[in-house]
């Protein structure tokens, strides 16, 4: 964008960044990537890892693909993503094996399934294939930083709740806490009514 | 056989793949609102996830691993079943319209049905045989279309209900879901 | 770009191609800190679980890998590299630690790929005095025994039992060998 004022160019990226986390958040708003919303928030340090994550691969993955748009023909475009997704998805495994084996370990099957999270291929095909470099990686930073916001409140729900803890830190005894929150019921209840708060927020 | 019928029992309602194991959420929600496409798309993924489970597995302990290639395995699964329902969608097109009526617009949703890739991953992970394998997971399959199509009846009986209107749609299906996972509980720790 | 057959097959040709160098690239740089990794973890392992030793050996017992920790000249304990297949996710894999009279010390999961939040809390749910501390064979409740198994992940809890029995098993024939 040559000749753009600075200004523009930085309201233009925290519009962007900010649609990304209230406005089009991915787990509130457009309810995409349930999997491991439900799956990795049994606590609040899970949530935010896989969260944490997922922001790392959708903004490697939407800025290679913003950079790659105007050479990849329209009717391969899909399994292109595909690959480019799958592709740094790979990088973090290897990366995440060798630094944080013990996260690793405990995210298990959810890190290679991040190549599944409708999350990334939806805005590789909305946004990045249709905006700058620059735009894109604010797009996946902000989706990203808004997937991350909802996975850590859900895991610190669910961990308060179930265990009497946030983040580890004791706030009540363990024994007061239900231990159904932890469980695979307490995902999907909590989930349900945060994204109701959501509508009841945002709409009425 | 004993040890299959324990599989079987585990796959679809002790560790049920939408309740306990999180796998396959996005269709389960969308796709639940009506029994006949709850059927349809619990077949569609019965189908797909038999036939990417045996061609990942063949990949898998005939091309990956005697070439080193483990580490490239989640690129190379996503393709195989990414170009494989692709064709399932052509050669149901060409051979039987009528199961492509009932099954085809399901089909594209499922290159991105979590629960296919997951199984393929999971079904390497542990080093099953191939029977084993595909047993597991068609029975796993079978645990998701169990799924689909009670919570498509619990939903068509919920249109009728009066919601509060923040909770009406994806909320009141969550909370009905965990109910349901609640129920699935009770199955855990059954001796086989 | 309009879509012709060539520009499709080079495009991704070419695609296919880069991704597959960088994850060699990768993969090249991460082989040895992963093989690193898990070799810390067992070391970290061994440590927190055994009586202090001063000096680590390692040897096979039948399809078990164990390693006798000494203190001076006499055995402070042994911990057994242990396993069991009979978890939901397949294999688990623990670290078992033996004190000189056999009774269990302590014990870490080294690799599982259970349940998140029901069977993968196996590494705090046992470290009772209803198992560490024992020195026969253990049970859950479900086969006649009187460990609680972890809720909603029997599978796993019996697996456990099943490999922390099979890693007594390897302290005992490790204990016969060498009176």
């Amino acid at each position: 964008m040559p000749g753009t004022p600075l200004t523009i160019i930085i309201m233009e990226a925290s519009k962007v960044l900010l649609d990304g986390i209230v406005r089009r958040n991915p787990t509130f708003v457009l309810v995409l990537g349930m999997c491991p919303t439900l799956g990795t928030t049994s606590s609040a340090i899970t949530g935010m890892s896989m969260g944490l994550a997922t922001l790392a691969v959708l903004t490697c993955s939407n800025a290679a693909i913003s950079a790659i748009k105007n050479f990849v023909p329209a009717m391969v475009r899909i399994p292109a993503f595909i690959v480019v997704i799958a592709s740094f998805v790979t990088i973090l495994q290897m990366l995440m094996q060798a630094w944080t084996p013990a996260l690793y370990a405990t995210l298990g099957i959810f890190i290679p399934l991040i190549v599944v999270n409708c999350i990334l291929l939806g805005r590789a095909e909305a946004f990045a294939s249709k905006n700058s470099v620059w735009l894109s990686v604010c797009d996946g930073l902000g989706t990203g930083a808004g997937f991350t916001i909802a996975l850590t409140l859900i895991g610190s729900v669910r961990e308060l709740l179930g265990t009497g803890a946030v983040f580890g830190a004791q706030i009540f005894a363990a024994d007061y806490g239900a231990l159904l929150f932890v469980l695979a019921p307490g995902a999907f209840i909590v989930l349900g009514l945060l994204i109701a708060l959501f509508n009841r927020i945002t709409n009425n | 056989m004993l040890e299959y019928l324990a599989i079987i029992f585990s796959a679809i309602l002790v560790n049920n793949i939408v309740f306990a194991q999180f796998l396959g959420i996005c269709p389960f929600i969308g796709v639940s609102k009506n029994l006949p496409s709850a059927l349809g798309m619990g077949a569609a993924v019965t189908f797909v996830m038999a036939v990417a489970t045996a061609v990942t597995w063949l990949l898998q302990h005939y091309v990956l691993m005697p070439l080193g290639l483990v580490y490239i395995q989640t690129i190379a699964f996503i393709l195989v079943i990414a170009v494989l329902v692709q064709m399932l969608e052509i050669v149901m097109k060409k051979t039987s319209p009528g199961l492509y009526a009932a099954l085809g617009v399901f089909l594209p949703l499922i290159t991105t049905n979590c629960a296919v890739l997951g199984i393929a991953i999971i079904v390497a992970q542990k080093d099953f045989g191939f029977v084993y394998s595909l047993v597991y997971a068609v029975a796993t399959a079978l645990g998701f279309a169990l799924a689909l199509t009670i919570m498509a009846g619990i939903r068509s009986q919920l249109e009728l209900a009066d919601v509060p209107r923040p909770m009406r749609g994806v909320p009141v299906a969550l909370i009905t879901a965990g109910i349901l996972a609640m129920a699935f509980m009770g199955f855990a720790g059954i001796k086989l | 770009m309009k879509s012709t057959l060539l520009n499709m097959i080079l495009s991704l040709t070419t695609l296919t191609l880069l991704v597959g160098a960088a994850l060699g690239v990768v993969n090249y740089f991460t082989t040895e800190p992963i093989a690193k990794a898990n070799e810390a973890a067992r070391h970290e392992a061994i440590a927190a679980i055994l009586p202090p030793f001063d000096h680590l050996e390692a040897q096979t017992s039948g399809e078990l890998t164990v390693y006798p920790a000494f203190d001076g000249p006499d055995l402070a304990g042994l911990a057994v590299e242990t396993y069991s297949d009979a978890g939901f996710g397949g294999r688990i894999v623990l670290m078992a630690g033996f004190d000189a009279d056999g009774r269990l010390t302590g014990y870490r999961v080294l690799s599982h790929a259970e349940t998140p939040g029901l069977g993968a809390k196996m590494d705090t749910w046992f470290q009772t005095d209803k198992v560490i501390g024992t020195d026969t064979d253990i049970a859950v409740r479900a086969d006649g025994g009187d460990i609680d198994a972890i809720t909603g992940a029997t599978i796993t809890s019996r697996a456990f039992t099943d490999a922390i029995n099979r890693a007594r098993h390897a302290f005992n024939d490790y204990n016969h060998g060498s009176k």
